[in-house]
């Protein structure tokens, strides 16, 4: 139950799922059996709690985009609707990450697997935070706090270089949504607009992810964890849909250096238990 | 529609099945050598579509270029 309301918080907060995934379990001496179909089957009701949860949190929004971008293509053209141009910011931004995840993934993880280097990625991740919002800062003070883009206005680069940053995030312990706010707040946007369109930018990822994941809930073996694979989903999307309402407010007025202190200290924490090999 | 978004998305749907059928295995890690793979025939069916959408676009009289 703990790793459900673990997985649904850190999937959305930037400070990354997949580190906490690594560390949380080493820290607490949790020995499982990642390759076990009963583990895996688990972890894929978790994954698809968190995409139900970003789905249904931003239901409106989706049922206005894909409309809208469905009665583009109809059309053959481009309009200047706001939520048409959103929906293809978001495809733009989507086809990158798409590509680099189902390549690169896999190769990435399992070079990268160790809690050491997991937590030097997680105090990485801090500074991206730190760096990101400073240097926001200045191009702010720059141009006298004129320089804020809204969503809308969104170049298509800039669109596909947010979703490249996603890309980082294939390092464990480097936040998706952290990497792809920050790429956002770097590109102009406002906090709330780059905290917007990095989760809507995760959803068509998480959901892909989780669907082309469902088989694994139907290997053998796996039907004997299958109560505990539904309760744990459930967690998973009460936690996920709290802490996205909880984000999107969040970021109405605050910015990323808490997480990013976060990330430093249980980054720093992590390195030293790992190095004095408490943890492996 | 022209015929180069055409092109592109054939290619990407014969390459999505040669994934989903187990003959290609380029891009795959070793520990999935051999098998069929679904990641891979979902990326490019979806860039085979989004080059269909592509074509939609370039053979519209009014597009208007991104």
């Amino acid at each position: 139950m703990l790793l459900a309301v673990l997985q649904g918080a850190s999937e959305l907060f930037p400070v990354s799922s997949l580190g906490h995934t690594v560390l949380v379990p080493a820290m607490l001496h949790w020995n499982f059996d990642r390759s076990d179909p009963t583990f895996l089957a688990y972890v894929v009701a978790l994954h698809l709690g968190t995409a139900i949860a970003l789905v249904v949190f931003y239901r409106s929004d989706w049922v206005r985009i894909v409309r809208a971008l469905g009665a583009s293509v109809v059309r053959g053209t481009l309009s200047n609707d706001a939520d048409e141009r959103i929906g293809w910011l978001l495809v733009v931004g989507t086809v990158p990450v798409a590509i680099i995840g189902v390549f690169l993934e896999k190769p990435v993880r399992q070079f990268f697997g160790s809690s050491a280097i997991v937590a030097g990625f997680l105090i990485l991740n801090a500074f991206v935070m730190f760096a990101g919002e400073w240097l926001r800062r200045r191009s702010l003070a720059a141009a006298g706090g004129a320089a804020v883009v809204p969503l809308r206005d969104f170049t298509w680069g800039d669109g596909a270089r947010v979703g490249f940053s996603q890309a980082a995030a294939l390092f464990p312990g480097i936040s998706r949504s952290g990497s792809s706010i920050v790429a956002g707040l770097l590109l102009h946007l406002s906090h709330e607009d780059a905290a917007r369109y990095s989760f809507l930018l995760a959803t068509p990822v998480i959901v892909a992810a989780s669907v082309l994941e469902i088989p694994k809930l139907f290997e053998a073996g796996a039907h004997s964890v299958l109560m505990q694979a539904i309760v744990g989903g459930i967690l998973a999307a009460i936690t996920a849909y709290a802490s996205v309402a909880f984000l999107t407010r969040w970021f109405h007025s605050h910015d990323l250096r808490p997480f990013g202190w976060y990330c430093l200290i249980v980054g720093t924490i992590a390195l030293g238990l790992a190095l004095a090999k408490v943890i492996t | 529609m022209k015929p180069l978004p055409i092109a592109l998305a054939v290619i990407c749907f014969v390459i999505g099945a040669l994934y989903l059928a187990g003959v290609l295995q380029l891009g795959v890690s070793h520990s999935e050598l051999g098998k069929h793979h679904l990641g891979h025939a979902s990326l490019f069916a979806a860039l085979g579509v989004l080059a269909l959408v592509w074509g939609r676009f370039s053979s519209a009289p009014t597009t208007r270029r991104p």
